[in-house]
């Protein structure tokens, strides 16, 4: 198998918004990223390879079937969406039991099966709390764990690094690499391509519902490159981690917008990602949660479309 | 600075089958149902009141209803407890209201069908979690009411086993109609709100308006708007008491048609919910 999903001209309108306008692109196997702005289209995109929207137009293909309404193949895919949609009242070992059990798991396997997803997730210390009182990370990871403990054969990543803080991040990104080298394949959305790169050379760019690049990383990233790439973080001494991060000669501005918050724009975003954990672990300040405003790719984009 | 972390390994799992996914689903919501004070307060005041006055009425029969025959027909006294409507109504605007539309809402929708669930195993488990829970104000107050009777030494046990018999049907057809009604309007709406308060308007909104134009303009068929008049009209029916103004066929033919008609639509509503979120 070379194409593990396969869109071609599928448009996908919710009144007279345009969702996806005649995609078309091919995702192959191991790890594919979907890059693009919010609001580009990539959530929709997911749906319908899940099979919860049917396209208005065009053929779209997972495993080589029509996923809409295709109950069956849902035992092959693992979802993890990009918003909070836990039962807040369940612990994490809990809900991704009772998820397990929808598959079918007899019910000492899905406890054995969640425990072990919770611990490749790095949230075995957290199973027995109530998922409304995780962190927005430790809810993305809860996620991913959910997605990946029946070991289907492809993973649908909506942004599961949204979020997240500096040391989830790490954990995720590792467990994505680890089920791809096992097999298993990946599409994963982001509009943090630095991120993406770690794990991947295949990507696909959308931009506006329409899938204008695709293949290798290499050549966005040059054009990235020249736009200073923002980072957002959380944190209860935002100044003295801007004092930490001003030690990197690649960080053009330090921002402290609100109490909680340090905005950082970087020329070299794979290098402020790779220092990133040990600086954190190194100064023991808490961060709760970084994101990346898409900026900096919105600019790229508006770029290659023109 | 090192850090270990666990690593993935893929498992091969034996997989059950549709019976064990179903469970799932309801099992995960009662569990939720009876962690929440509002359904276990409503549980309890329902089963507790209407029991409690059933079986006063019957130890205190002479009291209450001089001259009602001890047989069979007596039964329709405790069946046509208003408790047991208004507990119902709370009770399938407290819990079933929420059933789809909070999943809506949050969009669990969305990870419940991303595995291996049809829209009707979803519906079906949502109603598995409404109707017992329903069915536990409607059918088994009936059930112990002759049941004591009979131990008492009130009813004979032939008398007492025809009445619970009889109201385990009668309550089912209750319950069956506030799941589907209940089930439909939730799936209408987001907001829990909306569809609690569509729960009562069927109940009171369609029940006293049909008793008012029927006294005033004399003409008992509007009565059979209310889905109340329309189960005393079936007990009444069924226990052999004195007929009541309308026809027990017409009255249970309108209760089976709206629930299965409910059901239907709600279906269909599922299959066309799109699962937007985000």
């Amino acid at each position: 198998m070379s194409t593990v999903a396969e869109a071609t001209g599928v448009s996908k309108w919710y009144g007279e918004v345009l969702g996806l306008n005649a995609f078309t692109a091919s995702f192959g196997t191991g790890i594919t990223g979907l890059v693009g702005p919010n609001g580009a289209g990539k959530s929709t995109l997911f749906k319908l390879l899940i099979g919860q929207l049917r396209a208005n137009q065009g053929t779209l293909r997972l495993l080589g079937e029509n996923p809409w309404n295709n109950v069956p193949m849902m035992r092959r895919l693992g979802y993890c969406p990009e918003h909070n949609q836990l039962y807040g009242w369940l612990s994490g070992q809990q809900f991704v039991e009772a998820l397990l059990r929808l598959d079918g798991m007899p019910t000492a396997k899905a406890s054995t099966a969640a425990t072990a997803a919770l611990k490749v997730v790095g949230l075995s210390g957290a199973a027995h709390r109530p998922t409304r009182t995780y962190s927005r990370g430790m809810r993305q990871r809860a996620k991913l764990a959910q997605a990946l403990a029946h070991d289907p054969d492809v993973l649908i990543l909506d942004e599961p690094l949204s979020g997240a803080d500096p040391m989830a991040r790490v954990q995720i990104l590792r467990t994505i690499s680890d089920y791809a080298k096992d097999g298993g394949h990946v599409i994963m959305s982001t509009h943090v391509l630095y991120e993406i790169e770690r794990i991947t050379q295949n990507i696909v760019l959308i931009h506006n519902g329409k899938a204008i690049a695709s293949g290798d990383i290499h050549a966005i990233r040059a054009l990235i490159d020249e736009h200073p790439h923002a980072v957002r973080l959380e944190t209860s001494h935002p100044r003295q981690l801007a004092q930490a991060l001003a030690r990197m000669e690649h960080v053009v501005s330090l921002e402290v917008p609100a109490d909680d918050v340090l905005l950082i724009r970087t020329r070299k975003p794979d290098a402020f990602y790779k220092e990133l954990p040990g600086i954190v672990a190194d100064t023991k300040l808490d961060v709760r949660s970084l994101e990346s405003p898409d900026d900096s790719l919105e600019a790229v984009f508006r770029y290659l479309v023109g | 600075m090192s850090i270990s972390l666990p690593t993935y390994t893929r498992r091969e799992i034996p997989l059950l089958g549709r019976r064990h996914r179903l469970r799932a689903i309801i099992v995960t919501g009662l569990r939720r149902e009876f962690k929440r004070p509002a359904a276990i307060v409503t549980t309890g005041l329902g089963v507790g009141l209407v029991l409690v006055t059933s079986i006063v009425i019957v130890l205190f029969r002479g009291l209450f209803i001089p001259g009602q025959p001890l047989d069979l027909s007596f039964f329709i006294v405790p069946a046509s407890n208003q408790a047991i409507l208004f507990f119902v109504t709370l009770m399938a605007s407290v819990v079933g209201s929420g059933l789809i539309a909070e999943d809506l809402n949050s969009a669990a929708l969305t990870l419940y069908l991303s595995r291996p669930i049809t829209h009707a195993d979803y519906l079906i488990a949502k109603a598995a979690i409404l109707s017992p829970l329903i069915a536990m104000i409607a059918v088994l107050p009936l059930v112990l009411t002759p049941f004591v009777a009979a131990l008492l030494g009130l009813f004979s046990w032939t008398v007492a086993l025809e009445a619970m018999g009889l109201a385990v049907l009668l309550g089912f057809l209750f319950t069956a109609f506030y799941t589907s009604v209940t089930l439909l309007l939730s799936s209408l709406t987001r907001r829990k709100s909306y569809a609690a308060a569509g729960v009562f308007a069927v109940t009171f909104g369609l029940s006293i308006p049909a008793t008012i134009l029927s006294l005033s303009i004399g003409n008992p068929a509007f009565l059979y708007l209310s889905p109340w008049e329309d189960y005393l009209a079936v007990a009444q029916a069924a226990f052999g008491a004195s007929a009541r103004q309308l026809d027990w066929p017409w009255a249970l033919a309108i209760l089976l048609a709206a629930t299965i008609v409910a059901s239907f639509v709600t279906y269909l509503r599922m299959k066309a919910v799109e699962v937007v979120s985000g």
